[in-house]
């Protein structure tokens, strides 16, 4: 479950100077040509950083992504939700092993991204640091968040980097069940008893505005990515990602008549765009920067695992068998 | 049925396996997200699920044969009232004693199967000839691990060794006998926990012979019994509570 | 300093808050990747479908059952180390690599073994099984695919596995995917609401 658009470096122009401008021309012209580019191809520098960083952050918000959710596994009602709720947080695990690949073959080794994770050094999504509170908190996240992610990965499926868009596509089809799971989960609330139905509005108070920030900031002051996107490594923009959500999801709301907690929020019909308060960019900064309410128990956590399982992938190394970077 | 049985003999079995699948299924689910390595950590999730399924389908069977239907049956009782064995209930621990349990106890539900599946419970025969399959790779998987972790590293061999030495008689109380053993056994359900607990010994010994491990010496009489009539460990009760903590909050309505 | 957690699970770990700046001070515990071919019907080609960390073949293969094959269907798994697969180079669009076998480094023979061949045939999707030559160097190997498994589009990459190198499945070990196809907890299908949304709607109406 990833949002992105949210965490790129601003483009140095110049680096791109010292590329080979003969390589430079085909590998564009490649992806120019709806092509994809493969592991073993020629490459920008800028270009397998810059997706490096991006593919490696997506796995950091799906195993951090694991977590929220994973609060209610062992407290989910009955035989299905719990089972539902178990293969999700299982899918994002899952998915997160997908994304280190799809970097792996970049060049970065997945013990060197899970350090960085846990050093600080490398973000995930924003989203992720914030409490699921209630059993309704979690149906939410299985929605919504995993409906904005959808967007997301949908267009960045279409990108240029072969292993990136062969995980997204796979990503894409597991998460339309944790979509469907969670609008029924949601529908189930929504349309239930006096407690359900306050639980699950009380959920979407909670979690509207990280969702606003979960595609990132307005275009307008995001920093540059033309390069990015004439490389297909950033697909859509951040408000297109947004109001794409927003045309798929609000009516859905709307019709639970379960009440956005926005009052400004209308689609202009001249416009055809959605008009909102603008969400709190301070706040997304601040929480970006570590200050949000759960920075710290998701590196913990995170932390914790890769040190009581460091005993376990130790005994399992062995001396003749040696990494090398993976082929696709 | 093909002919008339000991019905009472018949749902404790049923209630006794299902409870053990169905407790061990939620405490390995615990390990989802916070595994050792992003791969063991989805195969390791996938049994916990496939267990709750299995549960699940005894469960259903014990529904058809009159008791409440599964989710009642599974979240609203009290420690008291459920059947497992006490090794099932015990916290996950490090993932020493998680992996050294699910190779224990995997073993023992698959010989179970096996032999069920040939059971004169029809039903229940089918469904443990279903079941025989997936559990073949929870003890492909439990073999391996406990083979590599058991030839490993020095840390390695010690921690699974320790954790042998503690966990044994909590195994051994899966094979604690049923009030009733005797009617399953002359009924052709089942063949009996002193049968089973003879094949398991056979089984799990050739695995640990293989590593730098000990099987420890043991005997039924130092087994922690009780599980199996509703005596249990202070874990449990906390764990059901947990269990049922949303459903509790509205039991009439569907979540 | 403690820190609490919302998570039972993680509250019995006793989570402590830690400073993470100093986590990589331990050596790297990286095992090997295997790649993964799966097959999804006894009709189909093998395909690849991604890699996993493992340390052993037998390892890779329980750890693929579950990351490639734990929805739908399966009916065999291949695994093999990353190192041992022996990978032409890319040709460009509408080029076909076999035509560049003579341009290709001459290799020593060695002893007869089989190889099985796998293409790809767009960028962007996976390499696909096409069938198994028998040859004393990879090269040979390459040239004897050309013969007979080079037809219609133009390959643009291959690769060539020795399959004394491949872990697969025994036929008495395909039971592990026989309940596959129950496990609809992880299906969309399993969650269909409409019916309940509906009814919801209707009784909403007279007042709204």
């Amino acid at each position: 479950m990833y949002g992105g658009g949210n965490t790129f470096e601003a483009t140095k122009f110049d680096n791109l100077a010292k590329e080979d401008p003969i390589k430079l021309d085909e590998f564009e012209a490649r992806i120019a040509g709806g092509e994809k580019i493969e592991p073993a191809d020629w490459m920008p520098v800028l270009y397998r950083k810059q997706l490096i960083r991006m593919i490696e952050q997506h796995a950091h918000s799906e195993i951090i992504g694991a977590l929220p959710e994973g609060t209610w596994i062992t407290r989910a009602p009955g035989f299905k939700r719990k089972l539902a709720l178990m293969a999700k947080v299982q899918d994002e695990v899952g998915h997160a092993q997908l994304l280190y690949s799809a970097a792996e073959t970049l060049g970065k080794s997945r013990e060197d991204m899970m350090q960085d994770l846990i050093n600080g050094r490398s973000k995930y999504s924003n989203i992720f640091n914030y409490p699921a509170l209630t059993w309704a908190d979690s149906t939410i996240i299985s929605w919504l968040v995993d409906a904005g992610a959808i967007v997301n990965q949908l267009a960045n499926s279409k990108g240029s980097y072969g292993p990136y868009c062969r995980a997204l596509e796979r990503i894409c089809v597991e998460e339309s069940f944790h979509l469907k799971y969670g609008h029924h989960a949601v529908i189930h609330l929504a349309t239930g008893s006096k407690i359900q139905r306050q639980m699950v509005q009380e959920a979407l108070n909670r979690w509207w505005p990280p969702m606003m920030h979960f595609f990132g900031p307005p275009d307008r002051i995001s920093v540059h990515t033309e390069v990015l996107m004439k490389w297909k490594v950033k697909m859509a923009t951040n408000d297109e990602c947004r109001q794409q959500f927003l045309d798929m999801y609000v009516p859905k709301i709307w019709e639970l008549r379960l009440s956005v907690p926005d009052p400004n929020l209308q689609k202009n019909e001249e416009t055809r765009q959605w008009e909102y308060t603008e969400p709190d960019w301070e706040e997304f900064k601040r929480v970006i920067n570590g200050d949000g309410p759960c920075n710290k128990e998701r590196l913990a956590v995170r932390r914790m695992a890769e040190e009581r399982g460091r005993w376990v992938r130790k005994a399992l190394l062995t001396p003749d068998a040696k990494y090398v970077t993976p082929l696709a | 049925m093909d002919k008339v049985i000991n019905k009472i003999a018949l749902k404790e079995l049923l209630y006794k396996t299902a409870d053990d699948l169905l407790i061990l299924g939620h405490r390995n689910s615990e390990w989802t997200g916070i595994g050792p390595l992003l791969e063991e950590d989805i195969a390791f999730s996938s049994m916990a699920q496939d267990k709750i399924g299995q549960s699940l389908a005894i469960y259903e069977l014990l529904h058809d044969l009159g008791e409440a239907d599964p989710d009642t049956v599974a979240f609203m009782r009290n420690a008291e009232q459920f059947h497992n064995c006490k090794f099932v209930e015990l916290p996950i621990g490090e993932y020493e004693f998680s992996l050294v349990r699910h190779f224990l106890y995997d073993h023992s539900i698959l010989l179970r199967f096996q032999q069920l599946s040939t059971s004169s419970c029809q039903p229940l025969a089918q469904i443990a000839r279903k079941l025989v399959g997936e559990l073949r790779y929870h003890i492909m998987h439990a073999d391996l691990f406990i083979k590599k972790l058991g030839t490993g590293t020095d840390e390695s061999i010690s921690r699974l060794q320790t954790t042998l030495e503690q966990a044994i008689p909590f195994a051994l109380g899966v094979f604690e006998r049923s009030p009733q053993e005797s009617d399953l056994i002359s009924d052709l359900i089942f063949t009996g926990e002193d049968d089973l607990y003879t094949r398991w010994c056979h089984e799990i010994t050739k695995v640990i012979e293989s590593t730098a491990l000990v099987l420890p010496q043991h005997n039924l009489s130092e087994a922690k019994t009780g599980g199996r009539i509703g005596q249990h460990t202070p874990h449990l009760q906390p764990l059901l509570d947990e269990m049922a903590e949303v459903l509790r909050l509205d039991p009439s309505t569907d979540w | 300093m403690a820190l609490d957690s919302l998570d039972p699970r993680i509250k019995r770990c006793n989570l402590q808050e830690q400073r993470t700046k100093d986590f990589n001070s331990q050596p790297l515990d990286q095992l090997p990747t295997y790649e993964v071919f799966i097959q999804l019907k006894e009709t189909k080609a093998f395909e690849h479908a991604g890699i996993v960390h493992a340390a052993t073949p037998d390892m890779a293969f329980l750890f693929a059952k579950e990351q490639f094959s734990r929805r739908y269907t399966c009916t065999g798994m291949w695994v093999v180390p990353s190192d041992r697969v022996w990978v032409t180079a890319f040709s460009d669009l509408e080029e076909n690599i076999y035509d560049q076998i003579d341009e290709m480094p001459a290799q020593e023979a060695g002893p007869e073994e089989d190889y099985e061949v796998f293409h790809l045939i767009q960028r962007g999707k996976q390499h696909q099984h096409v069938g198994r030559v028998t040859a004393n160097s990879h090269l040979q190997a390459l040239q004897k695919a050309k013969v007979r498994f080079n037809a219609g589009k133009p390959i643009l990459n291959v690769w060539l596995i020795k399959i004394n190198d491949l872990q697969t499945t025994n036929l008495e070990d395909h039971v592990i995917w026989s309940t596959l196809h129950e496990k609809t907890h992880r299906d969309v299908i399993s969650y269909r609401a409409g019916d309940k949304l509906k009814q919801f709607k209707e009784k909403q109406q007279p007042d709204g």
